[in-house]
This record gives C-alpha cells, sequence and structure tokens, in this order.
C-alpha cells in the first residue's frame, strides 16, 4: 500500500526541485530491515573500535618497551669507544713505550674471491707465500686473519687491491723508542696489548684504562645522526712516568755490554740509585732483547737479573759489619785487628785471605778486603745483632719496588746463627741477595746513615727538594767514617783503584766469588761485581756493577766491574751537572795504582 | 573566530615545517661534528705515531752510532780533558773537553 504510494510523491517532488534529488525518499533505500541489524552493525563499528582502541592502549602503554626496543635495534647502534693504552715515560719526558695505530686485516673466506694473479699479489703483500695463503684461507668458512698488527701504509695498499671479503679492524701496537737498552725495565706486551713483562706488567691496571660506549641512532648511510640516552666516555690509560733517565739507561747498558764482551763473560748487570732521593736511573742488564721483536727469545735474554738473580753479597758487606762495630763502639777506625796467618778454621772449612795481611786496622780490613779481619769483627755480635743489622738495610726481604719477578734472597733466621755460620755471614757468604739489594743496602752509607726507600716512579717533589726520609741504621758519623774507608778501598792499594773517575771522589768495594756449581762452587768461574758511591763527602749516586763468568783473565771485581763503575760515576754525576769535587789531573795519576788482589 | 582559527592553522603548519626542517639541519650537523671528531681522533693517534717516530729517530742508540761511525767521534776522556773553575758561577765549574 505505502509502495504504491510512494512513486508518486517522488516524481512529484523530483519536478518540484530539480537541483535537488531527494535520497531519503528514494525507494532504492526504502529500507525494510529491522531495527535489530542496524544496531547490529553500529555495535560490530563500536566493537571494532573498541579492539582498535584496546590494541592502541597496549601499544602504547603496556607492551611499550618491547616495541621501543625492536624500533631501536632497527636504527639505534652502541659504539664502542677505546681507551687507548698510556705511555711509558722516562723522568724527562722522554717516550719509553707508546701506543701506534697498526691495522690487523682479516678475511671471510667464503666471501673471498680472486684470480690468481690477485692471490699472488696479496700473498707478496702480505708477506707469504701463495701456497701459505692458501692454508690460511682454508682455515675457516668465515674468519681468518690474514694478519695482525701492520703498518697502516701495508693495509691501504692491500685493501685498495678491491678484494672482497677483506677486512680490516683497528688496532694498536706497543713501541719501544729505547729499544734493548731498556728492554727489561719497560717490558713488553702481547698482541692483545695485556703487559707481560715490567712496568708494562706491574702497572697494567693503571696503563690500560677503560673503554667507553655510546648509543646512537645510524641513517641508512651509516652515518651518526643523533647521540642517544647515556654515553660512557672512554678513560684512557695513565701515562706512568719512571724515575728512569733514559739517557743514562742507554749509556749504563752500552757500557755494561762493552765490559761484558771485553770480557768475554755470560752476563752483566748494572743499578744506579740517586742516593738522595731513592730513584732508581738506570737499571740495565745484558743480555737483553728487542721488544718489538720477540720471536726466539731465550730466558736468559728475558731475565732481569739485577732484581731476579741472587748471589753472595761476598766483600761487598764487610763494610756493613765494620759499621756495626763502630756504631756499637767495639772498635775504632784505627783499631788493630791480628788477622795473621791469613787463614783460620771455621769448623771443617778454612778461610783464607789472598795475601797474609798480619795486623790490621779497620780501616785496612775494609781497604784490603781482609776475610779474616771481618770474621774478628763479625764474631763480637750476638747471632740477633748481626741478622738486625742484614735485615735493617733489606736482606732477606723482596725490595718494595712494585715490579714483578723480583726477588728477596736469602738470610737465615736468627736461630741457625751459629758461630760458624755468623762467620761466613761475616764475609758475605751464607746470605744471598740480588745486585739491586746490595745497591739498596749502601743507601745506609750514602744517605747518612739511613736506609731509604728506593723507587722506580719519579717522585712529584721538585728538583732539589729535601732528601727523603729513611730507617736510621747507624750515625751520620759512622756513615762518614765509612765512606773514607770505601775511599781507601777504591784508591791506591785499595781492591780497586779503576773505580777512580777524573774530578769526583769515588768509594765502593768490589766482591768477587766462584760461581755456584751444583751444591759447592765451581773455582774455574767467578762473578765479579762492584758497589760504590760518590762523591764521598755528599754522596748524589750509588752505582752497583755486576760481571757474570768474565773469562778472559780478569776475574777480580776491581778488574771487571770498577771500570764501569768509573765511567758510570763519570757520565752520571756530569748528566746530573754535580761539580767536581777534585782536580781533574791528580786522578789520572792514581788512576792506574796496581789494584791490591781481593779476598774471596 | 574562524578568521583566527585558520591563522593558527597556517601558523602550525608553518611551525611543523619548519620544525621538520630544523631536525633535518640537526642531524646534518651533528653527522658532520661526528665526522670531525672522528677525524681529530684520527689526526691525535697520528699525532702520537709520528710523536714516537720522532723520538725514536733520536734515540740515545741512535745519536751514539751517528756521532761514532758517521761525525767520528769519541767519549771524552780525562786525556783531553780541562777543568775550569769559574768562581762566580760554581754551577758551570764542570770539567768539559
Amino acid at each position: 500500500m505505502s509502495s504504491g504510494r510512494r512513486p508518486e510523491r517522488s516524481t512529484t517532488r523530483a519536478a518540484a526541485s530539480a537541483r535537488g534529488l531527494n535520497y531519503a525518499s528514494s525507494p532504492l533505500l526504502a529500507s525494510r530491515t529491522p531495527a535489530s541489524r542496524s544496531k547490529l552493525l553500529v555495535a560490530m563499528v563500536g566493537l571494532g573500535f573498541l579492539v582498535l582502541l584496546g590494541r592502541a592502549v597496549y601499544v602504547q602503554a603496556i607492551g611499550t618497551d618491547f616495541y621501543q626496543k625492536q624500533g631501536e635495534i632497527r636504527y639505534a647502534r652502541t659504539l664502542d669507544l677505546s681507551a687507548s693504552r698510556g705511555r711509558i715515560l722516562d723522568r724527562n719526558g722522554q717516550l719509553m713505550a707508546a701506543s701506534v695505530p697498526a691495522p690487523s686485516l682479516w678475511a671471510i673466506p667464503k666471501d673471498f674471491k680472486a684470480d690468481p694473479s690477485e692471490r699472488a699479489r696479496l700473498a707478496r703483500l702480505l708477506g707469504m707465500s701463495p701456497a701459505q695463503l692458501e692454508d690460511r684461507l682454508d682455515g675457516s668458512a668465515n674468519f681468518v686473519w690474514l694478519r695482525r698488527q701492520v703498518d697502516d701504509t701495508l693495509a691501504k695498499d692491500v685493501l685498495s687491491l678491491g678484494l672482497p671479503g677483506i677486512h680490516q679492524v683497528r688496532e694498536f701496537r706497543r713501541q719501544y723508542p729505547e729499544g734493548e737498552a731498556a728492554a727489561h725495565v719497560v717490558g713488553f706486551t702481547n698482541i692483545e696489548d695485556r703487559g707481560q713483562e715490567g712496568i708494562e706488567l706491574a702497572f697494567q691496571k693503571d696503563l690500560v684504562g677503560r673503554n667507553g660506549s655510546r648509543r646512537v641512532i645510524k641513517d641508512r648511510i651509516g652515518r651518526v645522526v643523533e647521540d642517544i640516552g647515556d654515553s660512557v666516555a672512554a678513560v684512557d690509560g695513565r701515562d706512568i712516568q719512571l724515575s728512569i733517565d733514559s739517557k743514562l739507561q742507554y749509556f749504563a747498558y752500552r757500557r755494561l755490554r762493552d765490559a761484558v764482551m771485553e770480557n768475554k763473560a755470560k752476563a752483566g748487570s748494572v743499578v744506579v740509585l740517586d742516593a738522595q732521593s731513592g730513584e732508581v736511573l738506570a737499571l740495565a742488564n745484558y743480555p737483553s732483547y728487542a721488544p718489538s721483536d720477540r720471536r726466539n727469545l731465550s730466558g736468559n735474554q728475558l731475565r732481569n737479573r739485577a732484581l731476579t738473580d741472587t748471589f753472595e753479597p761476598g766483600s761487598t758487606v764487610k763494610p756493613l759489619i765494620a759499621a756495626w762495630a763502630l756504631e756499637t763502639g767495639r772498635v775504632k777506625p784505627d783499631t788493630v785487628i791480628h788477622t795473621a796467618p791469613g787463614r783460620m778454621s771455621l769448623g771443617p772449612f778454612t778461610v783464607r785471605d789472598t795475601h797474609p795481611h798480619g795486623d790490621m786496622t779497620v780501616s785496612e780490613v775494609i781497604q784490603k778486603s781482609s776475610n779474616i779481619g771481618a770474621i774478628r769483627m763479625g764474631l763480637m755480635f750476638q747471632p740477633r745483632e748481626m741478622w738486625d743489622l742484614y735485615a735493617s738495610v733489606g736482606f732477606g726481604q723482596k725490595p718494595q719496588i712494585g715490579f714483578p719477578g723480583v726477588v728477596g734472597g736469602r738470610l737465615k733466621s736468627q736461630k741457625q746463627l751459629d758461630e760458624i755460620t755468623r762467620a761466613t755471614m761475616s764475609y758475605g757468604y751464607g746470605l744471598s741477595a740480588s745486585l739491586f739489594q746490595i745497591a739498596h743496602a749502601y743507601t745506609v752509607f750514602a744517605h747518612d746513615g739511613e736506609y731509604i726507600p728506593v723507587t722506580m716512579m719519579k717522585s712529584d717533589s721538585p728538583e732539589g727538594a729535601a732528601k727523603v726520609g729513611g730507617v736510621r741504621v747507624i750515625s751520620p758519623q759512622t756513615a762518614q767514617t765509612m765512606r773514607q774507608m770505601l775511599s781507601l778501598a777504591a784508591g791506591p792499594g785499595g781492591t780497586a783503584p779503576k773505580a777512580q773517575t777524573p774530578g769526583y771522589s769515588v768509594g765502593g768495594k768490589s766482591g768477587t766469588a766462584y760461581a755456584h756449581a751444583g751444591k759447592g762452587y765451581d773455582t774455574k768461574k767467578y762473578r765479579s761485581w762492584f758497589v760504590g758511591l760518590s762523591p764521598i763527602k755528599d754522596p748524589r749516586i750509588i752505582v752497583a756493577v755486576m760481571v757474570d763468568e768474565p773469562t778472559a783473565g780478569k776475574w777480580y771485581g776491581g778488574e771487571v766491574a770498577a771500570p764501569v763503575f768509573s765511567d758510570l760515576v763519570q757520565h752520571t754525576l756530569r748528566m746530573l751537572g754535580v761539580p767536581p769535587d777534585l782536580d781533574v789531573k791528580t786522578q789520572i795519576v792514581a788512576r792506574n795504582a796496581p789494584a791490591e788482589d781481593e779476598s774471596f | 573566530m574562524t578568521r583566527l582559527n585558520l591563522l593558527l592553522l597556517l601558523a602550525l603548519l608553518a611551525s611543523s615545517v619548519y620544525l621538520v626542517r630544523v631536525s633535518y639541519d640537526e642531524r646534518r650537523l651533528y653527522a658532520a661534528l661526528d665526522r670531525a671528531r672522528t677525524e681529530q681522533r684520527q689526526l691525535e693517534t697520528e699525532h702520537g705515531r709520528l710523536q714516537a717516530e720522532q723520538q725514536a729517530q733520536a734515540t740515545p742508540a741512535r745519536i751514539d752510532k751517528t756521532a761514532r761511525d758517521k761525525l767520528l767521534m769519541v767519549p771524552a776522556t780525562s786525556a783531553i780533558m780541562k777543568q775550569v773553575v769559574v768562581s762566580a758561577a760554581p754551577t758551570a765549574s764542570q770539567g768539559r773537553p
């Protein structure tokens, strides 16, 4: 019924307004659908929106962390900031070790494609034969090192070949400008830049620094466009400034090498200490090695003998015995001691002086290095006294210099110090010490009776600052008296006149011993050393020299080691700007005086 | 009211376009800054390397060898040493060849 009416109405409406078409009344749109259907539709659409809203809430509020992270993975990168290893400097700021860039070349063998001529060129650049290169590439499908830590230019040459699958990674290599002269002090690092020896090992923690990182956004072509989040700055390793003087170190090494070669010896060591500040100015050993080329290294070359090799200090401890006898008032420098007939029985052993001297003053005992004289003084002490004396100058304890491989030598316990032991210890046997320890012990004489701490680090106090303090062992007067005796030992009529040097007064004590062989001594092999100080009045330096197994006909410490001492004192004091305390000419004559054969 | 709204809409659009431009500039400049920093680091490393090389050329070992071999110099010995004492300046009174 109604449908019958509608067309009529529509036609009339259409006619009434030609412009407008009333869709609402279009019969085509006349809905006969029930209201429930449209409601369902509305509900469905509404539900759809609700789902979308729920999803939005989930993405924006609940699962936001996950989505944020996923997004970041797609554009954010974490860059490692590598800290560079600290440098090692000498006391004047000269480089002793520094890191230089040395890229490492690596390859992905499965990506690597090259024709034979290119392969040959690559092999030649890498310094290997084509067969070796093939071998290396066959090693793994995903990663092989081609060559590590090469020069910058070589890396550029290799990469400019444009072969696929070859990459480089930035690495650093240690360079040691001082080479073999300072090798034992500075040490070296391995290919992973970790310290293996010497200062490089001792100060690994300080030198290495801390790597940092930063989060950045990178664009499609890999440029950093924004920093995001927290970045941790890289902390570069600390520079280590040593007390070593590189010029002096080289001179010491060279002079020692010459002496070892001249005497056809097996090895040698030198220690130069600043007697006022306790700083180590030079410490050299021969044989040494080039730290940059460590192939076929032997333990013989690697050993830092001055710190790791101990031996019986022999005659060099006699001044300590005399000093204590003086200090306790048991003797005076001119007290006469009977050493005749130049030999003495100690249980099953007999101790001899090289020449029987008869009656000698304490000064002469030191000057001529009489074993019997030293024993007579040593036997005046209680066991505890002797032990305290040796322990107070560092025997039997590791020197506190923070260096790897340092040894403390051997000092028997107080209970073991029976009469025979005390007698042997009086002339330097039955205990052992390194050359460094002996030099250190002599700070007692050089530093007016105080045993001062020694260091390998440059002291912070400005030049010419007050002397460092130490532990008092003997009085300044005794120390001064002992220095006079030491200067006699290094003078005409002493055991080491060759220790003298033009311009500067010197004092010191030579030592000579048979080399150890099994349980006893090898009487054909010797060890010769000399420890002394200069200038006598106010010592600036202590120099200790040791030459192991000289075989060229000379073996006394005064013949083999003293000339090295002489040259080192001359050179060091001149470099330190110490004015000469002697007239130059008078010394040239005295230097050629014949040496007294020393007892050992 | 409508006019004000239109004006604000225009301002908003302009500001949005400007924001896009500024953030683009920022990223571009940041990339340049980052490149410059990388270059700085590289130059620092290079400087360190050159310093090490310079010192390697001036080590006592090399100077000693050159002095002996090329310049035919010898260490000063007491035979060729003369001591000069200048009383006014005690530090200058060292024995010199």
